[in-house]
This record gives structure tokens, sequence and C-alpha cells, in this order.
């Protein structure tokens, strides 16, 4: 028992029963923190997995993706000026929300399609179908980036919380087992 | 036109056009397409093109060598040509040759503008516009400041300008979207040069007006093909037809009121000409349509140089040669990707 551990109490019944109750009301603490690391554990690992799950997948999709666009060129020219000029208002855009794990909040991102397609008639009299294939190809690698985003970005802040609590657990277990 | 252009061709044309021959005698054969296919990178590709016509072309290009240097060097190389022949044409022959280049303006016309309407500097729009396409009104445009200003001050001196005026009043410039304006222009355009073949009569009528008779329908078939589903109403796609080949005037009908491909392969039954070319489509090679054109389009402008005599196998070389660029473009992305699967989609040619 070290020195300063030590709680200066007046030996009496009713210091007893306190002394139980504030017992009882650390052990409940120090459950709860386990299971908030726990919980905070298991959704990190669920995150990992999606994580290379969604790179290796993301890989895939940007090879096609870059393939398709070869395919459009080939077909219909060189596009590239006429698509970069024409740039207005963005078509996919995203909502940040927030999500609530064991206590903590952690941000998602959700995209959803706003307007039009204003490059509909693009590729009209020459490599339409490419192109709309093309378009969707990106799409697809839109949307997977903005899942990994979301995924890479609630890890950092998860990491540092399950260090947290697991300190802090660490910490409520030395004090537990000395007192 | 006099009949008998044996007796008169070679007089004006008769060193352009033996010029034109041995060019095309220097296309790519299918026995260099398997060596590019074949190889592993872009410096293969680069040695294989050495021992071609292409010689040291990409000789002064630094490291690393990428698909985009491939394709700019290759396309001066067809612009020298191309200038070559028209600085040492004669009429009507630099009339036809200027006919050529109308297509590649009307591209880099609609980039000025769209750049113009967007206040975007006019150097870096003049670095993207094809150089077969240039004319010296170009560093003008930025003065303009609406469209109609466009047009009146420099557009009126192009051979553009008759274009313009067909397809609209100079009022409606403003409003209309950039990509019917370009179909629309491109129509008036073949619709010219088709008139202008004919008029000239001779063997060049004979060649050219059935290519570009299938210019003319094929466009209908992939306008027709790519509207299926965009805001496109039938009555504005009907006004980008152009008035004239096998498919005028009843094909035209038929196929503006068309809603999906099936209906479109049963107009194509009427035409003895184009059923096989619907019927190759999907299969086992996965063709588009587009390809099956691309593959009819090679074919009759390799047949142009059967005949002697006339203007077509000007056209038909720059075709071809556009097509054998476009084949080693994808070649290369192909390689480079390492998506080797379709690698052996290009187009042969001879």
């Amino acid at each position: 028992m070290s020195g300063k551990d030590r709680i200066e109490i007046f030996p009496s019944r009713m210091a007893q029963t306190i002394m139980k109750a504030r017992l009882k009301g650390a052990q409940t603490g120090r459950n709860l923190l386990k299971k908030k690391s726990d919980a905070l554990t298991l959704r990190f690992r669920q995150i990992l997995k999606k994580i290379i799950e969604t790179k290796m997948l993301m890989g895939e999709v940007m090879r096609e993706a870059a393939f398709s666009l070869a395919e459009a060129k080939f077909t219909a020219g060189d596009f590239s000026t006429t698509v970069i000029q024409n740039v207005n208002k963005a078509q996919v855009k995203i909502r940040a929300k927030k999500d609530n794990v064991a206590g903590v909040t952690l941000p998602v991102f959700e995209h959803y399609h706003e307007g039009t397609d204003s490059y509909e008639l693009t590729g009209l009299a020459r490599g339409g179908e490419q192109l709309a294939k093309l378009k969707r190809n990106y799409a697809k690698a839109v949307e997977l980036l903005v899942e990994l985003a979301s995924l890479q970005s609630s890890f950092p802040g998860l990491n540092v919380l399950l260090l947290i609590s697991s300190q802090s657990w660490m910490r409520e277990s030395e004090k537990s087992s000395t007192g | 036109m006099l009949e008998g252009a044996e007796l008169y061709f070679n007089v004006d044309h008769g060193y352009l056009e033996g010029l034109v021959r041995g060019c095309k005698a220097s296309l790519l054969t299918q026995q260099d397409y398997i060596n590019l296919v074949q190889c592993e990178t872009l410096e293969d590709l680069k040695i294989h093109l050495q021992t071609t016509d292409y010689g040291n072309f990409l000789a002064n290009q630094t490291n690393p060598l990428t698909v985009s240097k491939i394709d700019t060097e290759m396309r001066k190389r067809l612009c020298g040509e191309f200038e070559y022949f028209r600085n040492h044409s004669l009429e009507p022959l630099s009339t036809f040759l200027t006919y050529m280049t109308c297509s590649y303006m009307i591209d880099n016309v609609i980039l000025l503008m769209n750049g113009a309407l967007q206040k975007k500097s006019v150097k870096e729009i003049l670095g993207k516009c094809h150089p077969l396409g240039r004319f010296t009104e170009m560093e003008a445009v930025n003065i303009a400041e609406t469209p109609s200003d466009l047009f009146n001050a420099i557009l009126v001196e192009t051979p553009l300008a008759p274009f313009f005026q067909d397809c609209m009043s100079e009022n409606a410039l403003d409003e209309l979207n950039i990509e019917l304006l370009r179909n629309k222009l491109y129509k008036s355009y073949l619709e010219t040069f088709y008139k202008f073949c004919k008029n000239h009569g001779d063997v060049t009528a004979e060649v050219m007006c059935p290519i570009l008779e299938f210019e003319a329908d094929r466009r209908a078939f992939i306008i027709t093909l790519n509207s299926f589903g965009t805001e496109l109403s039938k009555e504005d796609r009907e006004t980008l037809y152009p008035t004239f080949g096998k498919l005028y005037p009843e094909g035209l009908r038929l196929l503006a009121q068309a809603e999906d491909f099936d209906q479109m392969k049963s107009i194509v039954d009427h035409y003895v000409v184009y059923k096989p070319l619907f019927e190759a489509v999907g299969g086992s090679g996965g063709k588009t349509l587009e390809d099956v054109f691309y593959e009819r389009e090679v074919q009759m402008n390799v047949l142009a140089f059967n005949r002697q005599f006339h203007y077509g196998v000007f056209y038909a070389y720059v075709k071809l040669k556009e097509q054998e660029m476009r084949n080693i473009v994808w070649i290369a992305e192909c390689i480079s990707q390492r998506h080797r699967t379709k690698i052996n989609s290009y187009i042969p040619i001879l």
C-alpha cells in the first residue's frame, strides 16, 4: 500500500457505509469504462477492415475508370477541353453527419446528387455510349472515395479515444487493485 | 467541269496526288500492328515506330514518354504533311482542302466561343485548338464581348460564315446550347461540302459523294442513338440530321420518331447497305455501333485509292491517318495502363 493512495478516514460505521458506496461507484465506473473501451475497439476493428476492403476496391475501380477514359478517347476524340470549359456546378455533393459510438461522436460523410447532368449532350455525334460508360465508372469511383474519406476521417479520432479510454481504464484498474 | 479528268488532272494536281499516294503507302500494316501490340513498355513502342515511316519523330522527347506526347507529335506530323499539300495546291483542290479543315475549325470556334463566354485567357485556349483548324482570325476572338459581336466581327471572314447563317439568326447565338450549335454547324458544313463535290462532278463526285453520304447517315444514326434518355426532343433531333444521304428523307423522318435501339434496327431493315452493319453490333467482340461504323468508314476510304485523278485521295488519306493515330494511341494506352485484354480492339486499316 503506497502512502499517497491512503485515504484518511475516521473509523466509524457511517464512514464504512460511505466507503462501500464509493467503492461500488468506482467499480461501476470501471466496468462502464471497460465496456466503452471494448465497444470502441470493436468499432475500430470494423472500420479498419472496411478501410482495407475499400482501398483494394478503389484500386480496381480507378483502373477500370482510367481504361474507360482511354476507350472514350478512342471513339470520341479529345473531349477534355470541352469538359473542363463547361464546369459550373457540382453534381455530387457531400453532407457531413455525426455518428454516436459509445458516447463519442464521429464524422460520417454522405454523398447526394443535385442538379442535372450538364454534359448530357457531349458526344452526341461521336462516342456518346463510351462517354456514358465513362461517367458511370467515375461516379462509382467518386462514391467510393467519399466512403473511404468518411472511414479515414473517423479513424484517427477513434484511435485517440481508444487510447484515452484504455489509459483511463488502466489507471482505474491500478487504483482498484491497490485500494 | 470538263469530263475526262485523265486529260487535265495531272497538269495541276499530279504532283500532289503522287505525293499523297506515297504517304498512303507508308501507313502501318497489319504486321506493324502485331509488333506494336507485343510491346511491353512505351519505350518499346517508340523503338518499333522508328522502323516504320514515323522514324525518329519521338527522338527529342524527354523522359518519361507519355501517351499524350506521342499523340501530339503524331498530330504535328500530320499537320505538317497537310500544310504542305495545301500550300502547293491550286484551285479547285485548295477549296477542297479548305473544306476538309472546316470540321476542325468548327470545333476550334466552339472552343473559343466557350472560352470567351467564360472570360478565359485566349492563349491557353489557343494551345488546345486543333492545328488543322487554324484560321487567321483566331487570336482576335477575345475582343468580342458577346457571341453576336464575335460573329459580326470575326467569323464573317472565315469559311465558316455560311454555316452560321444557315443555322440561325444572330440573336439566337446566345441561348443556344453549345453542343446543339456544334452539331448544327457540322450538318450545314456537310451539306455544303456535299454540294461542292457534286457540282465538281467527274471522278471526285463519284468517289466523295458516297463517302459523304455515309458520313451523313452515320451521324443521323449516332445522334439518334445518343439522344435516347436525354432531354433532346424529337424535333430538335430532326434538325440535326444532314439532309442528304441514303436515309433522306423517309429514313430520317422514321429515325426522328425512334425511341430505342430496336426501333432503329427495324428502320434499318429497309436499307440493305446498313442492315449487315447493325447485325454486327454486339456479337462476340462486344462491338458497338460506332466501332462498326468506323470499320466501314476505313473500308470506304481505302477503296478511294483504287481510282485515279480525283481529290478523294486527300480526304481518304487524312481520315486513314487519323484512324491510325487513334489506333496507336489506343495501343499505347493499353500498354501504359497494363490493361491488355482489349488491346486488339484497334481498327485495322491495310
